[in-house]
Parts: structure tokens; sequence; C-alpha cells
């Protein structure tokens, strides 16, 4: 329960407007950094409601794919470009994105990751390592704009935090495969 | 079991909801910028092109509907542009060559219109002219338009975004547009699929020719 106070506490400071601006001005901060808190905000709040309605989830997201497909679609959504820029300039889109990042990518990924295999962990894990690389290329390379709420130079930066994401994930991912987690217990 | 196939199927809704909410999203999976999107929506819209008055490279001054009942094959671009728009009217040249003569100047007219109005007088459109010897004056016309206020009505209309940086040059979106014989917009093309933008145009003429 105080979990989900904490979560909705960061969602509802996330959503002042004052709050939100500022995280938008930044292209990379509005990406790399509300957007993540928006979900976690979601898988915060998650585990309340996960204790409320086990039945739903147990029955609907067994296996935890369906859930965590659902947070991968989300996820990629946002990664367009001109959702981006959508966001800032349509009140629905904006509506959208507070929506669905907490609740249709934070709260199934709550539920969802626990429920995973090991090796299906690292299929995902390698499959957002692949598109964080792929998007840090695109917005790194990209010789034109691709959001007209922002410049090129924070084009660019934002693909750097794309490709250090994802550097990050190759370290995880070879820790994961070379060390074994019993030598430490 | 039972579990099982209700979790197999709400991953088929799922992937059914990622399927709309991106057809939704990239209009049909076409647009995945705000300015591919605002694109799209402009052909679909076909505006009409205001009348402007035009200042050529040989100090003729004429309003664009002098061009009514032609295709105008239009770039936008200033002279002192040392980036995109040399290679834009390059491409723009090499679309002028993949035309049939005949079509040229008879149905479809080139023009590259500056947005520069201060510095691009007809001189400076006169000399600039001369990098590309497609460009006679008559058939691909470089002119400005004088006003400068119709000049914003016309960047307006077409989507063109020009921002002047106070140093003399402009950042600017480049693209091939072409207009139709009422002065309306048909289409606004990538001037880097030189090709493309040929065969548009060489069909459209063809299939006029045919009726």
């Amino acid at each position: 329960m105080n979990q989900f106070i904490y979560g909705l506490l960061l969602f509802i400071v996330l959503a002042l407007p004052p709050v939100s601006n500022l995280l938008e001005s930044i292209m990379i901060v509005h990406m790399h950094m509300q957007m993540p808190l928006l979900i976690i905000a979601g898988f915060m709040m998650g585990k309340y409601l996960i204790l409320r309605s086990p039945r739903f989830f147990d029955k609907y997201n067994n296996n935890g794919v369906p859930g965590i497909l659902l947070f991968s679609i989300i996820m990629i959504y946002w990664m367009i470009p001109r959702t981006m820029d959508e966001a800032l300039t349509m009140q629905s889109v904006q509506l959208f994105k507070f929506i669905s990042l907490p609740f249709l990518a934070g709260v199934p990924l709550r539920d969802s990751w626990i429920k995973l295999t090991s090796v299906s962990k690292n299929i995902v894990i390698t499959i957002f390592t692949v598109m964080f690389f792929a998007m840090g290329l695109l917005y790194t390379l990209s010789p034109e704009q691709l959001c007209n709420n922002y410049l090129i130079v924070e084009q660019i930066t934002l693909g750097w935090g794309f490709i250090t994401m994802a550097i990050c994930m190759v370290i995880y991912l070879v820790y994961k495969a070379f060390v074994n987690q019993e030598d430490y217990e | 079991m039972k579990k099982n196939r209700q979790t197999l199927w709400t991953g088929v809704v799922v992937i059914i909801f990622g399927f709309v909410l991106f057809y939704v999203g990239t209009d049909g999976f076409r647009a995945y910028t705000a300015e591919t999107a605002r694109m799209y929506k402009l052909v679909e819209q076909k505006p009409a092109l205001p009348n402007v008055t035009l200042e050529d490279s040989n100090g003729r001054i004429y309003p664009i509907s002098e061009f009514e009942d032609k295709y105008l094959f239009i770039t936008f671009m200033y002279t002192t542009c040392g980036t995109v728009c040399p290679i834009l009217e390059m491409n723009m040249g090499q679309v002028y060559e993949k035309i049939p003569q005949k079509y040229i100047g008879e149905d479809v007219v080139f023009l590259s219109i500056s947005f520069d109005i201060e510095h691009d007088d007809p001189e400076a459109l006169a000399q600039y002219q001369e990098h590309f010897y497609q460009a006679d004056g008559e058939t691909w016309r470089m002119a400005r338009i004088v006003e400068e206020q119709e000049m914003e009505q016309l960047l307006e209309t077409l989507g063109v975004i020009v921002i002047p940086d106070g140093k003399g040059d402009f950042a600017h979106n480049s693209a091939f547009y072409f207009v139709d014989r009422d002065g309306n917009l048909m289409d606004i093309m990538d001037y880097t699929k030189i090709n493309e933008a040929a065969d548009r145009v060489v069909n459209v003429l063809n299939l006029e020719k045919e009726e």
C-alpha cells in the first residue's frame, strides 16, 4: 500500500504542468527521464493493483508474455520521433502518454517480469539492447531533424543516451552469462 | 490449460492493439515523424497556391498565375546557401533532364523560388543560375517573391519552414513541390529521390495526354 502511494505521488508530481513542461523542454530528459519515471510510477502502483485483483492477472497474464508484449509495444511506440512531437503539440497524445506509460507499461511490467523464465528475460533484454542500438544510430546519424520541437544537437544527445543504455545492457548480459551467481551467495 | 488459453488470447489481443496503435499513430505506417505527417496532410488537402508576384533572374515581374494551365515543379532555396540548396538544385536539374523535351516549358515549368528576398535580386539570381546549365531562365526560372508578406503566405501554404539564423543563413526544409494546372499543390516529393520524382511528373503528363 505504501508503494502504491509513493507511485501515485510520483505520478501526480510528474503530471503537474510546470514539472512536465520542464522535463519536456529537453529532448533526452523527455525520453530518458520523464517517460521511465512514468513507467516506474506505474510499476510502483502496480503491486497494489495486482494484489487487489490477482485473479485477473493470473487469468490473462498467466505466463507473463502478454504483459511484457504490451510493455514492449508501449515502449516502442514512444520511441517514434513523431509521438514525442505530438505529445507536445496535441493534448490527446499527451493524455495518452500519461495513461499508457504507467498503466499499460509499468503495471504489466511489474506483473510479468517475475513470471518470466530467465531465458525469456534475457531474450527481452537482448531485443531491447538491439533496439536501443538501432534507435541510437537513428538519432545520432540522421541528417534530418526528426522532431520539429527539438534541435538536431538534442537529437544527437538523445542518440548517445540510447547507445549508452544499450552498452549498459550488454555489460549486464555479459555479466549474467559469465558470472555464476551461486559463487557469491 | 484453460489459463494458458486465456493468456494466449490476451497475447493475440495485445498484438492487435499494438497493430492498431501503430497504424493510427503513423498514418498507416507511413509517417514516423511529425514532419512527414504534416506533409501527408498537406498533400491530402491539396491547398491552392496564393497568387504571389515573382521577380525572376531576367528582372521580369509577373504574378505566379502566369503559369496557370501549366504544371509547376518548385523548389525553395537562397543563393548564398552552401549546404543543401546546391544539391537540391542539382537534383532538380537531373529531374529536368529526365522529363521528355516535348513537355518542358509546354506543360511543365521549373521554378526555383528564393526566400532570401533581401539579397537575391535579379542579378544574384542570374549569377546563381549560371551554375545550373539546364536553367535557361524560361523553362526553368529562378525568382524571388517581391512582397515579404506574400512570400510568407506561400511558405505557410506549402509547409516550408524557414528560420533565419541572423547571419545571412537560413535553416529550412527541402523538397520538390509539384503543383497542378489549376495552381493546387499535388505532391511533395523527396528531393533526394530523383528518379521517383521524375517518374511521378512524367506519369501525370503521360496520363493526361492519353485522355
